[in-house]
């Protein structure tokens, strides 16, 4: 019975994979079948992006995150801004990294204000005075930064048409943006100015709350942090024309994996602030969570609207994926990797390198290497015993706050990668990111909640299936008791889903790898 | 080694401790004895920082550490063996004594001391931690807080739903383990506490009311009876 009870898993996998393979035979041509079963994975390898984080986040802090749809946009908008507008994303880098040097003084900020002994009035009142400053040195220097404006008026600048144009090495370099109303230096000091006073008004809001002791001595990292991301800043606004220029020059699959790599890091910047501003101060109010998931996923759509404007793009692939011409369709692995073919021959149908090769293939990387994090190393054993008991992991001396800022940020960073892979396939829009949470809400659902296996497993269920309705829309499928092949609408798509997750969670009340608590 | 200065603990709204005071003299067994739900699992946990006391004072080794951070306070040499055991599940036994590493080599520097004191736990070394019996998890809670150099072991109930065999199989580890570390020992069992302690303190309703050495308290059956209802 125990076995019976812990196969039951593997057994109605197999069971639920075994019935899809048989309708799928049935009255579906085999190129047909494969091809369905691999975009069904590739839909399935994006929604495991998404899902993994938001189960390695749910499991280990107890946070449904409901913003996570909307960093897997913001992953997509971000990687195509690199990947097509390179100049813009040089322009935006240094006003961002002096802003966050100013604001990385803040511990330095906190040990030494913390040691003035000031008059309840004055102590009152300059934090205010300091935040105003602050907003007022930067509302005159922020903007005035130079910025190469993505203008989606102008068809010329269509993201198409750009590529090409790049790619052919026939694109007008956009000019470069130069500061206009202010002196350079007096930008680059305002904003680092700017980033100090902010910080050194948000401690001092925070030590009028009586936070924090004052310490023996005045701590020398943030200053080595701060000074570096200055550092940093002003080497890019230095180098800004021979980086943009090398960009622009740099080929297009270069460019897609530096997208790739800085959507990644842009989510998970993003993950540790949102984990350590926002969501820290409420673990103990599970309703105020949700509802501050929530919130974080309008304003992640808004801000989307208010930034790159146009409701929908479309990102073009790169030339690894892309190649058409002598020798492709490619038929065996070296002619791919020659020609660099955007289609490949199987079973006599075309299959899209990008798409249905490609996207799964960096799912089943990233299902290793989380796996592998998890299993083998001294991080991996750490989330997993704070899955089950923070608390004891805690009592062991390990800073388990600092494992879920990680966790966190790792978890968004997925789900960013996830958007950058997806755009080039199904193209970026306002709610790219509801729709995927959705999806992997119910892949979670499915898979178990918390469990990594679980959300692969789910992601995996969810996409294939997704596909095959799609695909019996279109050629309809046969049913014993009717005369007409039944042809599923393209609404009963996400409600095959649902209905997936409906009989699922009837005959496992805990998903497939769920455990009972 | 540890001074523990009339602390208040508030469990949400709960005045649980109302003023816990107890001293822990270095290389000795302390036994904290009372009634169920006197405090004293809520003591345990406030000198961790887990439950943090609103009021009083915590000295360990000479520094003050009320209001740290439980990580940091644990990172100081305290080891917690908790009243349920805490194994983790998913964690083979082997992962479950190497997360309480606190430096590399940690786990290989103890091993043949852990394994002389507890040799079962040799051979479920590969085992899942869900699958131990509750005498087996018991042996792993304690071997994992011994790790780590831990100058002060703070244990919870070690015999609480254990077969007689396996108590006098607890107690005898903690009585070698205790020629290395100081332990503060939560007992409802009083023969097991009179046996392996040499001070008690008494809590009740929150308020330590009692202490002393434990050869006095064994033939004080008035105090025994009072505050512990067993004689």
């Amino acid at each position: 019975m125990e076995t019976l009870r812990k196969n039951r898993t593997r057994l109605i996998t197999l069971a639920a994979l075994a019935f899809l393979f048989v309708t799928a035979l049935q009255g579906m041509e085999s190129e047909d079948w494969a091809i369905t079963v691999l975009r069904g994975l590739s839909v399935g390898a994006v929604t495991f992006l998404v899902a993994a984080g938001l189960s390695l986040i749910l499991g280990l802090m107890d946070v449904l995150n409901l913003a996570h749809g909307e960093l897997f946009m913001v992953g997509a908008y971000v990687g195509w801004t690199v990947y097509v507008r390179p100049d813009t994303f040089i322009d935006v880098l240094p006003p961002l990294l002096l802003l966050a040097a100013g604001l990385a003084l803040m511990p330095w900020q906190r040990a030494l204000l913390s040691r003035l002994s000031l008059s309840p009035q004055v102590a009152r009142l300059w934090p205010w005075a300091a935040l105003a400053a602050a907003l007022a040195t930067l509302a005159l220097t922020l903007p005035r930064f130079p910025l190469a404006i993505w203008n989606p008026d102008a068809f010329a600048q269509s993201p198409g048409a750009f590529a090409l144009a790049l790619d052919q090495g026939t694109l007008q370099m956009p000019a470069a943006a130069v500061f206009t109303e202010i002196a350079p230096i007096a930008g680059i000091l305002g904003v680092l100015l700017g980033g100090a006073l902010l910080g050194a008004a948000i401690v001092g809001l925070g030590l009028r709350r009586g936070g924090g002791a004052p310490t023996a001595r005045l701590p020398r990292r943030p200053l080595l942090w701060a000074a570096a991301l200055a550092a940093a800043g002003v080497a890019f606004y230095a180098g800004n024309d021979p980086l943009t220029a090398a960009l622009f020059t740099m080929n297009s699959t270069a460019r897609f994996f530096l997208s790739m790599a800085v959507a990644t890091g842009v989510g998970f910047v993003l993950g540790g602030l949102i984990e350590s501003t926002l969501i820290r101060p409420l673990y103990d109010r599970p309703i105020y969570q949700i509802m501050l998931t929530l919130g974080l996923s309008f304003i992640g759509v808004e801000l989307v609207r208010a930034i790159w404007g146009r409701p929908e793009f479309t990102m073009p692939k790169a030339a690894l994926f892309n190649g058409t011409g002598d020798g492709c369709p490619a038929v065996t692995l070296s002619d791919l990797l020659a020609h660099q073919c955007s289609t490949i021959l199987l079973f006599d149908g075309r299959i899209r390198t990008y798409n249905e090769v490609f996207i799964i293939l960096v799912g089943v990387i990233v299902l290793v290497a989380v796996w592998l994090l998890l299993q083998r190393t001294r991080l991996g054993m750490i989330i997993r015993a704070g899955v089950q008991d923070a608390e004891m992991v805690e009592a062991l001396g390990i800073n388990v706050r600092r494992v879920f800022t990680l966790v966190f940020a790792l978890g968004v960073a997925l789900a960013a990668l996830g958007g950058v892979l997806a755009a080039p396939s199904i193209g970026l829009s306002n709610d790219m990111g509801t729709r995927l949470l959705l999806l992997a809400l119910i892949a979670l659902a499915i898979g178990g909640l918390t469990s990594f296996p679980g959300a692969a497993a789910g992601a995996v269920l969810v996409g294939l299936l997704q596909q095959f309705i799609i695909k019996y829309g279109q050629i309809g499928i046969n049913l014993p008791f009717l005369a007409e092949p039944f042809k599923p609408s393209p609404p009963l798509v996400p409600a095959s889903t649902v209905l997936l997750m409906v009989i699922i969670l009837l005959i496992l009340p805990n998903g497939l790898f769920g455990r009972n608590e | 080694m540890l001074e523990v200065q009339n602390i208040h603990t508030f469990i949400g709204q709960f005045h649980i401790l109302e003023g816990v005071s107890l001293t822990v003299p270095a290389g000795s067994i302390v036994a904290l004895l009372g009634r169920n739900g006197a405090g004293k699992t809520t003591t345990l946990k406030s000198v961790l920082g887990l439950t943090p006391p609103r009021a009083g004072k915590i000295i360990f080794n000479g520094q003050e550490i009320q209001g740290r951070r439980s990580f940091d306070i644990a990172a100081l040499g305290i080891g917690f063996v908790p009243e349920h055991r805490a194994i983790f599940r998913d964690l083979s036994v082997a992962e479950n004594l190497r997360i309480a590493e606190r430096r590399k080599g940690d786990f290989a520097r103890k091993e043949a001391f852990i394994f002389s004191l507890f040799p079962d736990l040799q051979r479920l070394i590969k085992l899942s931690g869900a699958n131990l019996s509750g005498g087996q998890q018991q042996m792993l809670a304690v071997a994992r807080a011994l790790v780590p150099d831990n100058k002060l072991l703070l244990i919870d109930e070690p015999s609480e739903g254990l077969a007689p065999v396996i108590i006098e199989q607890m107690m005898e580890a903690i009585r070698q383990l205790s020629a290395e570390t100081t332990v503060l020992l939560v007992e409802q069992n009083f023969i097991v506490a009179s046996r392996l302690a040499q001070h008690y303190v008494i809590i009740e309703e929150g308020r330590s009311v009692q202490h002393g050495l434990m050869a006095d308290l064994v033939n004080d059956k008035e105090t025994i009876h009072r505050y512990l209802g067993a004689a």
